[in-house]
């Protein structure tokens, strides 16, 4: 399963693609089951210039009943930095939070390509 | 310190509100993210995980009161009311939106600060020793020329855009503070035999995927001649960097390839051909200088009860043993203010401390703060009569804990908790280990015990130069730490050495207890952890860290 990422261009806030739009929490994110569903997902957000900078695709695994990222990376991404609990989105708690917190399954997020260019 | 004048204001508000204007263009859709990065960059502007990040450029370390307090009023205003000093000396807003940016680059430039060239292919910050002007050990002040040398090297045309990015370290004492020879270009102020000071000139240095203790290119350098000098190194390697692979592009990677000698060959025939044209008149350099007279100093202060609580109060003396060092005038010492409380995350500091410590520089300090490459901050002139209400001050704020150059004055860099690079953690390496080793008589019979932590091979958290380095990686798509033991970045700097397989997460901690414990049962009267290592060798830090492995 995946799920289609990205920074948002106004404040580089993290999120996530619903049917054409974007939202804040992976847990309101759309799932993608097939590869050509995502795929053009994400070719939609990548015109979406003004809002969203670099969108990619991550894989997600179950955890807890819910999706969580399979990257380490993208779970600290979708929950907030963890020296800091009460920032980003792991401030608001609640299942779906701590279920990113209990899930494993650590691998290279497949959008890291270059990324001492990309920086 | 130094103060700008009608020019400097000019160029920065010119330079905020062409940045205002770009800001503006990227969100209308005028400009691409292609076409808008590179700008973003060169305004020190980052794209982190969470959010945009903001690095302000302290220069050489020094801030005064009203700079420390705007940088607070920027935490509250526009980030999430802290900040973060850096290894570069510099200060880090996590949480900055795209649309506030410019607003905080005025608020910047009305406290002349700015953000230009934290980030860009050009001469980065300069690094000086954050006791400058203040240690007893000093042949005399290097933010001198570090102010000539940001003067110079800011947006200098030539020099803009260099095959990569590139730092000067200057130090004036025999304790090097800086990391000079880590460093692409490091000057160490000497005394030549004409009774003259110049400087011995190394380059090359660095860290990253590739470390070098940099080679002394040049013994002595008379220091009215160093921008000419400067500015031959810099087009040798403009000229003969490499631009074709982004991991071979520093200094560094030619001085070895050439070999120092030949390096040092290239810069000389340049050098020659620049002759005393480019060198900044004296007059210029008084000028300069002048910004940095002496406060103003009492002859003799009284240093009033400081002897007698001293002795009185234990957690003042322990304060006193840690963090108070000599002064080169009688009666006043540097107060070295940690930003390494136990558990909380190396070079944060909330927008009320800044206050405070504005507060204090003001009334104790004669209006002079500085950071450190250590991710510390420093009071560099305060009466000792004064110095127990500002430790009572500090302590009051938690930023009192006595710990300087101990095992718990770790450097980590921000890791995968922010930063888009970080292949892991190293603030939570950090703080795990500093609760460790909290029991501070336990910290200051281990005595001096530096360990750097960076999440990526890039090195922003100097592991190379850690005596104990740790290195976050990916391996297999955990979190794993390498271990080097044996580096410096002291004037005796040192890569250190990886001393075996990496470590899972969990089993860091233990594993840096193993070696000290081991560094206990093996150390002899007076060795630090350094001298013992190189005295006996890894093997009985290897044995302790993975007998229990097999």
């Amino acid at each position: 399963m995946k799920a289609l990422t990205a920074n948002r261009l106004s404040d580089g806030e993290v999120v996530f693609w619903k049917d054409g739009a974007w939202v804040e929490r992976l847990s309101e994110a759309q799932v993608f089951s097939d590869e050509a569903g995502a795929g053009e997902a994400e070719a939609s957000a990548r015109t979406q210039r003004t809002v969203v900078i670099d969108p990619y695709l991550i894989d997600l695994v179950d955890s807890a009943g819910f999706w969580a990222p399979v990257s380490y990376r993208e779970r600290i991404r979708a929950l907030g930095p963890t020296n800091h609990e009460l920032h980003g989105k792991q401030a608001e708690g609640g299942g779906a939070v701590e279920a990113l917190r209990q899930a494993h399954g650590a691998a290279r997020s497949s959008g890291r390509v270059n990324l001492i260019r990309r920086k | 310190m130094y103060r700008y004048d009608a020019i400097d204001r000019a160029v920065l508000a010119d330079r905020t509100a062409e940045f205002r204007d770009q800001v503006r263009r990227r969100l209308a859709g005028e400009l691409t993210e292609d076409q808008f990065k590179p700008l973003r960059l060169m305004n020190g502007l980052y794209l982190q995980l969470h959010a945009y990040m903001l690095r302000v450029a302290v220069p050489y370390g020094s801030l005064n009161p009203v700079q420390m307090r705007a940088l607070a009023d920027i935490a509250r205003r526009f980030d999430r009311g802290y900040g973060h000093f850096t290894t570069r000396t510099n200060i880090q807003f996590n949480w900055v939106k795209l649309a506030d940016a410019p607003d905080i680059l005025d608020a910047l430039a009305a406290v002349d600060l700015h953000a230009i060239q934290t980030s860009g292919n050009c001469i980065r910050n300069v690094t000086a020793d954050p006791y400058a002007g203040a240690a007893a050990d000093e042949l005399e002040d290097p933010r001198v020329w570090c102010e000539a040398i940001r003067q110079w090297s800011s947006l200098h045309p030539e020099f803009s855009f260099l095959p990569r990015k590139f730092k000067i370290a200057v130090t004036a004492s025999p304790r090097d503070r800086t990391a000079a020879k880590v460093h692409d270009i490091g000057l160490l102020l000497r005394r030549g035999r004409d009774g003259e000071t110049g400087f011995e000139v190394i380059v090359g240095g660095g860290m990253g995927r590739t470390p070098y203790v940099g080679p002394t290119i040049r013994t002595y350098l008379p220091s009215d001649r160093l921008f000419s000098y400067l500015e031959a190194i810099l087009r040798v390697y403009n000229r003969h960097g490499r631009r074709d692979n982004i991991y071979k592009a520093r200094i560094k990677i030619l001085v070895a390839a050439l070999g120092a000698e030949a390096f040092a060959r290239e810069v000389e025939a340049e050098w020659e051909k620049i002759g005393p044209e480019g060198d900044l008149p004296r007059a210029e350099i008084d000028r300069i200088g002048a910004a940095f007279t002496n406060p103003d100093f009492v002859a003799d202060p009284a240093s009033g009860d400081f002897e007698a609580r001293r002795a009185a109060e234990p957690a003042f003396a322990r304060f006193v043993r840690n963090n108070l060092k000599a002064h080169i005038r009688p009666g006043y010492g540097i107060v070295d203010i940690s930003l390494k409380g136990i558990g909380e995350t190396p070079g944060d500091i909330s927008a009320d401390q800044m206050d405070l410590v504005a507060d204090l520089a003001e009334r104790f300090g004669q209006g002079d703060i500085r950071s450190t490459h250590e991710q510390n901050l420093v009071l560099p002139h305060v009466r000792l009569e004064h110095v127990h209400e500002v430790w009572k001050a500090l302590d009051a704020a938690g930023l009192a804990t006595p710990n300087i150059n101990l095992i718990s004055d770790i450097i980590a860099c921000p890791g995968l908790d922010y930063c888009a690079l970080a292949n892991a953690r190293a603030i939570c390496v950090a703080q795990d280990i500093a609760r460790r080793f909290e029991a501070p008589d336990r910290a200051e019979a281990i005595g001096e015990f530096k360990i750097k932590i960076s999440g990526c091979i890039n090195a922003c958290g100097h592991h190379h130069v850690g005596h104990i380095g740790i290195l976050g990686v990916d391996k297999k798509g955990e979190e794993f730490y390498q271990l080097t033991l044996g580096g410096s970045g002291a004037e005796d700097a040192a890569v250190g050495k990886m001393l075996g397989p990496a470590l899972p997460i969990d089993r860091v901690t233990d594993a840096v207890e193993a070696i000290v414990d081991a560094y206990l049962r093996e150390r002899r009267e007076g060795e630090r952890f350094l001298d013992t290592l190189r005295r006996t060798g890894d093997a009985p830090f290897k044995e302790a860290v993975y007998a229990e492995a097999h």
